[in-house]
């Protein structure tokens, strides 16, 4: 139910991110290019390229868990910041969101609307800017190079995630 | 025998649903207009304070995107009328959010709102609003407004010279329609680096309670501070959250979020607020009672009851009034689409069982509920609705009346 919540929802039309009275964004890991969501959509649209869209939340444990011991991982790091655009919303942040339909609605509105429950949560958009799957709680190194090899060797054009990674 | 065992737990169910049920609503008022393509309301912002009741009426405020850019509006129901007066927009600049709105006497209101990066403070009357006066110095948002015998304070975040800062400011009512700021001054005059976040504002008998988000212990706790004598400082902030886990290397607590703040009684606080202690399960309502104006809490109480504790929950708003009540309301999509529920002190004095009124359930999307109670106990309710997520919304207004023994 929760996943064809998310989907409900038409998180590619997300097309500009204004912040408000400059709040920081709420600590993505180190080293990685994430951007307001803003960015990540044109940029991603603009170049074609999958994106990864991670919901986190400011001191949330399994986030800090995984930039230590998985986003510190050196070939994942080449390979999400060269092949994906990266995106981060922080679940509890008052900055605004504009929908391409009108509506602007707080980063925490947004993450409630998109049923997302806990973080991190990572959702996984194709270069065609359709979201794939969604991933919540901590994932490996291991993990995250599958959902990265699956979507940049466009396994998802052929078979579902989960077939995917029973091959591995 | 299975079915009458059935029949007999169908009973207790509904015997539990009843003694919660407090309240009797009335049929449904619509705030706004039927809903329109594109046009969005938000009930949103510190307290989630955006309905509030004179003896003679009810307003209800919030900002949509009417006229193409985001503006605040607030409209009128006399009690002796059966429908709101067209709206008023209350906002003049390019954009502007996240309303709050208190009552005064003589069927006036109090309301603040953010506009284009300050806060500002306007009175409402019978004959319509008052000029704004700016609160705010340097970029500001996140505002509250709260009063008592006319004596208004108004809470926001306020950033200078990179640190974040909570101020609150005392406001005198000049004439009918026009506020004096009479002081203003920070929480903490230092400020701090990290941000601190929607702060709540309730004044009583005892003095003033501010409750906000600080993120300065490298997670965000809820810190609520109290003041007796605005000519004096703050007390230093003392945390209202009191559960820490702690589980791991990594693990600083849980989170927690938006906060709502009510006076009842003499000289207590109602505070309400999400809180992630549950785990995977999302936000639960959590609250705690505070006594001399939340200078002393109690220990955190969980509002929402057991068949919502596996669901996560949004959107606290509290109220209550002198004569004692105090009540929360909250949305969460248990039911699949999103409702409204509703949980006040039951008379073994624990938080009832969780309650959807009628009018604020149901089909399509009910949520952002705010709430106000009057003198008599009549519980005043507003929400939005949409018929699907992200489709075009509508407000409501319903009041409940409290059930008689």
């Amino acid at each position: 139910m929760l996943q064809s919540s998310f989907f409900q929802l038409p998180l590619a039309c997300v097309v500009l991110l204004i912040s408000s009275v400059g709040t920081l964004l709420a600590a993505p890991p180190e080293g990685y290019r994430f951007l307001s969501l803003t960015e990540a959509t044109q940029l991603a649209s603009s170049e074609n390229k999958p994106m990864l869209l991670y919901f986190g939340r400011y001191g949330c444990s399994t986030c800090r868990k995984m930039h230590a011991e998985v986003f510190n991982d050196a070939s994942l790091n080449v390979k999400f910041n060269d092949a994906f655009v990266l995106a981060y919303v922080d679940t509890e942040s008052g900055d605004r969101i504009s929908l391409a339909n009108g509506e602007r609605i707080t980063e925490m509105q947004f993450a409630s609307r998109s049923r997302i429950i806990g973080t991190p949560t990572f959702i996984f958009f194709s270069p065609e800017q359709k979201p794939l799957f969604k991933k919540a709680g901590f994932q490996t190194i291991a993990q995250m190079n599958q959902y990265g090899d699956y979507i940049l060797e466009k396994h998802y054009q052929s078979m579902p995630l989960q077939e995917f990674m029973a091959g591995q | 025998m299975k079915l009458r065992f059935a029949g007999l737990w169908l009973v207790l169910i509904v015997c539990q649903s009843q003694a919660s049920d407090r309240w009797v609503f009335d049929d449904r008022t619509a705030v706004t207009g039927a809903a329109q393509d594109r046009v969005y309301h938000h009930l949103d912002g510190s307290g989630r304070k955006h309905i509030a009741v004179t003896r003679q009426s009810v307003a209800a405020v919030w900002e949509d995107n009417r006229s193409q850019t985001p503006q605040i509006y607030v409209a009128l129901k006399s009690f002796s009328s059966d429908r709101f007066t067209a709206p008023l927009q209350v906002s003049n600049g390019s954009e502007a959010y996240e309303p709050s709105i208190a009552a005064l006497s003589d069927n006036r209101f109090a309301l603040a709102f953010e506009q284009d990066a300050s806060v500002f403070a306007r009175i409402l009357t019978a004959e319509g609003l008052g000029a704004p006066t700016r609160l705010s110095q340097h970029a500001a948002s996140h505002v509250s407004i709260t009063s008592l015998n006319d004596q208004v304070f108004a809470s926001w975040r306020e950033r200078d010279s990179g640190r974040w800062f909570l101020k609150v400011a005392a406001l005198r009512v000049e004439g009918t329609n026009r506020f004096i700021v009479e002081s203003v001054q920070s929480v903490e005059p230092e400020g701090q680096e990290t941000a601190l976040l929607f702060p709540a504002i309730a004044v009583n008998a005892a003095g003033l309670c501010v409750a906000w988000e600080d993120r300065r212990a490298g997670h965000t706790r809820l810190l609520v501070s109290h003041n007796a004598d605005m000519s004096k400082p703050f007390n230093a902030p003392q945390s209202l959250n009191e559960f820490f886990s702690n589980r791991n290397e990594y693990d600083m607590g849980n989170g927690v979020t938006r906060v709502s703040l009510a006076s009842f009684g003499e000289d207590e606080i109602l505070a309400a607020w999400m809180d992630k202690r549950r785990g995977g399960n999302g936000y639960g309502i959590f609250a705690a009672l505070g006594a001399d104006a939340g200078e002393n809490f109690g220990p955190n109480e969980k509002v929402h009851g057991e068949q919502g504790d596996r669901q996560p929950h949004y959107n606290p708003a509290t109220a209550g009034n002198q004569a004692g009540d105090f009540v929360v309301a909250w949305d969460d999509f248990r039911r699949a689409d999103s409702d409204i529920w509703i949980s006040a002190y039951n008379a073994d004095l624990e938080w009832s069982q969780d309650h959807a009124p009628s009018v604020a359930s149901g089909r399509g999307e009910q949520s952002h509920p705010s709430i106000a109670l009057d003198e008599q106990g009549n519980l005043h309710l507003l929400w939005i609705e949409r018929s699907q997520q992200d489709g075009p919304s509508r407000l409501w207004y319903s009041p409940g009346r409290p059930r008689k023994p």
